[in-house]
C-alpha cells in the first residue's frame, strides 16, 4: 500500500475513557462494547486522504493504567500526533489531563499535534464535564478540542483527520523535517527522499502507486 | 484489538501437527514428483494418511508446492548397529520463493511391500520391539525445515562408508547426520544453491553457509560457529567443489586419517575443543563464547549418537520414555562408564557450567574446556543425566510462525497430558504427592488433562501443599473459605455513607468493575454484556477482595487476566481467590508502581539474549532497544494475550512447575525472539516496528514448538543462564518468604 506520508499517532488518557473504542470506530467503523482491556499497547492503521494525498495513520493505543506509565512513555517517542482522551461522564478523567499532558510534552517531540477529546458525548445525561470546560482547557494548553462518541461515531473521523490535517499543514509550512523520523512522519514511496523540510507543493510528495488502496 | 481473542486460527493451522507426528507433504505433491522418486510414495501416503491431507497445509495453497529434489535411502544412524538405521526419503520442496527440506522415514510395511531397500528388518523389530522403532522413526522425522532457518550444511565424505551431511540451524541446533546411501549429496547441494545463497566456508571447505549474511561481523560469527579451526580434520581433500560456489578463500585441508565416520566426527569436535582451550585469552571473549555456545548445541547429537554407539542406549531410551510419565532413574554415578573419547565430545555438548562441582573460576566458556571438566562430568549427578536424557528431544528447532512457513516439527511431540489415573498414581494412600519433583517434571513435559487440572493447579500454585493429605486439604478448604468470607465482608459491608468518604475504595472497586467486563468475554464461561454473567461478578469480588487482602498493592490492570483462567479452572470463588493470591506472591512485583519487578525481568531477559544470541543482542543495542519494552506484555501476564485460552492453560501449568527454571517464561521470550531473529535483523526493525511486530505475533505463536525451543535453550544455558537472572527476580520470591512453589 503506497502512501505519501505515514503519521504515527498515540492515544493517551485514563483507563476506561474509550481509547480503544475510538480507535476501533476509526479503523473498522464499528463499536465494540466488549473487548479486552489494553495491556501495553495495541496498534491500528488506516489510510486517509488529505489534499488528495494518501496518508497512512499508524495509531498506537496505549494502556491507561497508571502503573505502566514508566513503560508506556517510551511509546511517545516519534509520534506526530496525539489524541488525549477523557470521559465526559467521569470528572476524574478530566482532572488527570494535566498529568497526561505533562507526560506527553516531556516525552514526545515538541511539535507533536495534540487533540483533546471529550469522549462518550452520547451519554449527555451523565455528563460531568461541560463542553466549555473542555474548550477552556484546550485553549489554555494550545490544543485542538472536540467532543466525540465512539459509540455513535460522532466526530470520530473528524478527530483523527483534523489532527492529520494539522500535521500535514506543519509539513507544508516546513516545521517538520520529514527526513527525520523522530517527528513521527515517514515519507512514503516516491514521497521525496530526504529533502529537509519538504517544500510547499513539492512534486515529490505525490505518491508513486497512485491508488491509496 | 485485544490480542487475547484471536487464537482460533492457530488451532486450525497447527492442528495437524498435534494430532499426528508426521505430516507428509507427499500427498498433495505426488503428481509433481520427479519420475525417479517412485519407490514408496504410496506407502508413505498410506502411513500418514490420517495425519496428512489438505487440512494440514498451512496456507491452503497446495498448488504452489513443487518438489525440486528427491532422494531415497537417506538414513539416520541412531545406533552403530546397521539394523538400527532408519532409512527415509529426503526432499526439497519449493513453495513460492521458499525452499523446505523434509526427511520422512519409511514405514516398515511400506518398505517391505516395495521389496527393496529394506533397512529396518524384521529381526531388529523383534528385538527392539516395534514400539521403540516407531518412536525412533518419529523422533528423527524432519517434517519441513525452511532453508531460511538453516545456517550451514557440513558435508562429510569418509573414505569408507557413505557421504553424509549435517545441517545446522540458525539457532545453533543441528539435525543428526543424514547418510546418503545412494549418493546425491552433490545434487542436493546443487539444488539448494539454485534457490539460496550457498557460500563455502573460508575456514572449512566442507562447510557450506546457507544464506550467508552480508554483515561482515555476522558473517565471521556464522562461519566461526561450525568451523572455528581451519580444520585439519576435514576430509575430502581431493574433492573439488562439485559445482561453482561462491568462494571466499579455499583452505587446504588434510586427508582424513580414520575411516569411521563417527571417528571423524569425534575428531572434528575434539579439534574444535583443543583450538578453543588453546586460544589466546585476549581474543574477543564474547566471540569465543558465542562460538562455543553454538558448538555445544551442534555437538549434542554427536554425544548422543556416539554414546549410543558405545552402549549407552539406556540413557537414550530413558529420554524417550518420558512419554510414559515418571521413569525410574538409572542409578547415578560411574555405573555406565562412558568412553573417554565420548566424553571428549560430551563435555562440550553439555552446558558447560551447570555441573554443581564446577569451580567458580571456570565461569568462562574458555576455561570450561579444560580437562578437569571431563572429570566432573564423569561424576555427573542425577541432574546431568536427566538433562542428557531430555536432550534427546531437544534438537528440534521449529518454525511454524513465519507467514510463509508451514508448521515444522522435528522430533517427538509432547507426551500426552497427565490424566486422572496417572495423577492418582502420584498420590499415596492418604493423598500426599509422593514425589513432587517427578510430578512437576511430568507436567513440565506433558501438561495436565482438563479433568484433573482443577486439582493439580492448586498444588502447582501453592494453595495445597504437596505433602498434605486428603483430610488436611478438606480442612484447609473449609478454613480458607471462612477466611475468604471475612475478607470479602470487609468491603461488602462498607455502607454508602462510608463509601462517600472512602475514595480509595470507590476508585478500586470502580476500576475492577471496569476491567472485569473487559476480560475474556469471548469465552462462554464469561460471555455476555456488562455484568450480566455471574462469573464476571465472581471475578470482581475476588479482585476487590484481593485489593483489600493486599491493600498496599491494590488492583492493577493485568490482574484480571491472571485471575480469569484460574477461576475458570478452579471454579470455586474462595479457592480461586487463594490460588490467585498464591500466584500473586510471585507476580506482585509485576504490578508494583515503580515497575521494579518488570524491569528486573526485562533486564534478565536482556542478559539471557546476550548469552544465547549475541548477534541479536548487539543488534538490539545498536537500535537502542535493550530495554526490551517490546516484551512487556509477554512478561507482565505470562503470555496470556499471546495464545488462545486453551493454550494459556497449557503454558501456565508448564511455567508453574518451576521444573527447569523458575524463569522459564524468560526462556520462552528468548526462544520467540530467536525464532524471528533473522526477520528482525534483516528488516532492520527498530523500537516502533519491533514492538508492532512482537504485538502482532499474538495468536500466531505455536506453543508446543516454542516450549521445546525454550527447553532446549534453558538446558543449553544451564547455570550460565541462571546466573543472568538475579536472585529475587519475579516470579522468584525471596528465600525467607518461599512458600509452596519451592517445595
Amino acid at each position: 500500500m503506497s502512501y505519501a506520508y505515514l503519521f504515527k499517532y498515540i492515544i493517551i488518557g485514563d483507563t476506561g475513557v474509550g481509547k480503544s473504542c475510538l480507535l476501533l470506530q476509526f479503523t473498522d467503523k464499528r463499536f465494540q462494547p466488549v473487548h479486552d482491556l489494553t495491556i501495553g499497547v495495541e496498534f491500528g492503521a488506516r489510510m486517509i486522504t488529505i489534499d488528495s494525498k494518501p496518508i497512512k495513520l499508524q495509531i498506537w493505543d496505549t494502556a491507561g493504567q497508571e502503573s505502566f506509565r514508566s513503560i508506556t512513555r517510551s511509546y511517545y517517542r516519534g509520534a506526530a500526533g496525539a489524541l488525549l482522551v477523557y470521559d465526559i461522564t467521569r470528572r476524574e478523567t478530566f482532572n488527570h489531563l494535566a498529568s497526561w499532558l505533562e507526560d506527553a510534552r516531556q516525552h514526545a517531540n515538541s511539535n507533536m499535534t495534540i487533540m483533546l477529546i471529550g469522549n462518550k458525548c452520547d451519554l449527555a445525561h451523565r455528563r460531568a464535564v461541560s463542553t466549555e470546560e473542555g474548550e477552556q482547557f484546550a485553549k489554555e494548553n494550545g490544543l485542538v478540542f472536540m467532543e466525540t462518541s465512539a459509540k455513535t461515531a460522532h466526530n470520530v473521523e473528524e478527530a483523527f483527520i483534523n489532527t492529520a490535517s494539522k500535521i500535514y499543514q506543519k509539513i507544508e509550512e516546513g516545521i517538520f523535517d520529514v527526513s527525520n523520523e523522530s517527528y513521527g512522519i515517514k515519507v512514503g514511496y516516491g514521497g521525496g527522499s530526504g529533502t529537509a523540510g519538504a517544500g510547499r507543493g513539492d512534486a515529490s510528495l505525490a505518491p508513486k502507486g497512485g491508488c491509496c488502496g | 484489538m485485544g490480542g487475547g481473542g484471536g487464537g482460533g486460527g492457530e488451532n486450525e493451522m497447527y492442528g495437524s501437527m498435534e494430532q499426528g507426528n508426521e505430516v507428509d507433504y507427499s500427498a498433495p505433491l505426488r503428481h509433481q514428483e520427479m519420475s525417479h522418486s517412485v519407490a514408496s510414495t504410496s506407502a508413505v501416503q498410506q502411513r500418514t494418511g490420517s495425519a496428512g491431507g489438505p487440512e494440514s497445509e498451512p496456507s491452503g495453497v497446495i498448488d504452489d508446492y513443487e518438489v525440486v529434489y528427491v532422494k531415497d535411502n537417506v538414513s539416520v544412524h541412531p545406533t552403530q548397529n546397521a539394523l538400527g538405521r532408519i532409512s527415509g526419503r529426503l526432499r526439497l520442496i519449493k513453495q513460492g520463493s521458499s525452499l523446505f527440506m523434509t526427511w520422512i522415514p519409511y514405514s516398515h510395511g511400506g518398505i517391505s511391500r516395495q521389496g527393496s531397500n529394506v533397512v529396518i528388518k524384521g529381526g531388529l523389530r523383534n528385538r527392539m520391539g516395534s514400539r521403540a522403532a516407531e518412536r525412533d522413526r518419529n523422533l528423527y522425522t524432519i517434517r519441513a525445515v525452511s532453508l531460511s532457518e538453516m545456517r550451514s550444511i557440513r558435508r562429510q565424505t569418509p573414505p569408507f562408508g557413505w557421504q553424509y551431511i549435517i545441517i545446522v540451524l540458525t539457532s545453533g541446533l543441528a539435525f543428526p547426520p543424514l547418510y546418503f546411501h545412494n549418493g546425491g549429496v552433490k545434487e542436493f547441494l546443487g539444488t539448494i544453491r539454485n534457490h539460496a545463497l550457498l557460500v563455502r566456508s573460508a575456514e572449512d571447505a566442507n562447510v557450506y553457509l546457507v544464506n550467508d549474511i552480508q554483515d561482515p561481523l555476522q558473517r565471521s560469527l556464522t562461519s566461526l560457529e561450525l568451523t572455528e579451526q581451519p580444520a585439519p580434520s576435514a576430509p575430502t581433500s581431493s574433492q573439488e567443489a562439485p559445482w561453482p560456489v561462491v568462494l571466499k578463500q579455499e583452505t587446504p585441508v588434510a586427508a582424513e586419517s580414520d575411516g569411521k565416520q563417527e571417528q571423524s566426527l569425534r575428531q572434528i569436535f575434539k579439534q574444535e575443543q583443543r583450538s578453543e582451550s588453546g586460544r589466546r585469552r585476549d581474543q574477543a571473549r564474547d566471540l569465543s563464547m558465542n562460538v562455543l555456545e553454538k558448538f555445544s548445541l551442534v555437538t549434542k547429537f554427536a554425544r548422543e549418537t556416539t554414546a549410543q554407539i558405545f552402549g549407552e542406549s539406556r540413557m537414550f531410551l530413558d529420554g524417550l520414555d518420558m512419554d510414559r510419565g515418571p521413569v525410574p532413574r538409572p542409578p547415578p554415578g560411574p555405573s555406565t562408564p562412558p568412553d573417554v573419547e565420548v566424553l571428549g565430545i560430551a563435555k562440550e555438548a553439555r552446558p558447560l557450567l551447570e555441573n554443581k562441582h564446577m569451580k567458580e573460576e571456570s565461569s568462562s566458556a574458555l576455561n570450561s574446556a579444560d580437562e578437569e571438566v571431563v572429570d566432573d562430568n564423569l561424576n555427573a549427578d542425577d541432574d546431568a543425566e536427566e538433562q542428557a536424557a531430555t536432550n534427546v528431544g531437544t534438537f528440534e528447532l521449529v518454525d511454524g510462525t513465519q507467514d510463509d512457513t508451514p508448521a515444522l516439527v522435528w522430533g517427538r511431540a509432547r507426551p500426552p497430558p497427565l490424566g486422572t489415573e496417572e495423577w492418582r498414581s502420584f498420590l499415596d494412600s492418604e493423598g500426599r504427592v509422593m514425589d513432587p519433583k517427578a510430578l512437576r517434571k511430568r507436567i513440565f513435559h506433558g501438561g495436565i488433562e482438563p479433568e484433573v487440572r482443577h486439582v493439580v493447579w492448586k498444588f502447582l500454585l501453592g494453595y495445597f501443599r504437596f505433602d498434605s493429605t486428603y483430610a488436611e486439604r478438606e480442612y484447609l478448604i473449609a478454613k480458607k473459605k471462612e477466611e475468604y468470607e471475612i475478607l470479602k465482608a470487609q468491603w461488602q459491608t462498607v455502607s454508602p455513607e462510608q463509601a462517600k468518604r472512602f475514595a480509595k475504595y470507590r476508585e478500586r472497586k470502580h476500576r475492577v468493575e471496569k476491567d472485569v467486563v473487559r476480560t475474556d468475554r469471548t469465552l462462554p464461561y464469561y460471555a455476555g454484556e456488562g455484568d450480566d454473567n455471574a462469573n464476571i461478578t465472581v471475578l470482581r469480588d475476588i479482585l476487590v477482595t484481593y485489593s483489600f487482602y493486599n491493600f498496599d498493592l491494590g488492583y492493577c490492570q493485568g490482574m484480571s487476566d491472571l485471575l480469569s483462567p484460574i477461576l475458570y479452572v478452579v471454579d470455586s470463588e474462595s479457592e480461586a481467590f487463594w490460588c490467585f493470591a498464591a500466584l500473586m506472591e510471585h507476580l506482585a512485583p509485576n504490578f508494583h508502581r515503580d515497575q521494579n519487578g518488570m524491569h528486573s525481568q526485562l533486564l534478565a531477559l536482556s542478559k539471557l539474549v546476550q548469552l544465547l544470541d549475541r548477534p541479536l543482542h548487539d543488534y538490539f543495542k545498536q537500535v537502542d532497544c535493550l530495554n526490551y519494552f517490546f516484551c512487556f506484555r509477554w512478561i507482565l501476564i505470562q503470555f496470556k494475550r499471546e495464545f488462545d485460552f486453551e493454550n494459556v492453560l497449557k503454558l501456565w501449568e508448564v511455567l508453574w512447575t518451576n521444573y527447569l527454571s523458575e524463569h522459564f517464561h524468560l526462556y520462552m521470550c528468548v526462544a520467540l525472539l530467536k525464532r524471528h531473529r533473522r526477520r528482525i535483523m534483516d528488516e532492520q526493525m527498530e523500537f516502533d516496528t519491533l514492538l508492532k511486530f512482537i504485538n502482532e505475533l499474538s495468536g500466531h505463536i505455536n506453543l508446543e514448538s516454542t516450549l521445546r525451543d525454550a527447553e532446549a535453550l534453558c538446558l543449553h544455558a544451564g547455570e550460565r543462564g541462571a546466573a543472568c537472572i538475579p536472585p529475587g527476580t519475579p516470579p522468584s520470591i525471596p528465600e525467607e518468604e518461599a512458600g509452596g512453589w519451592s517445595d
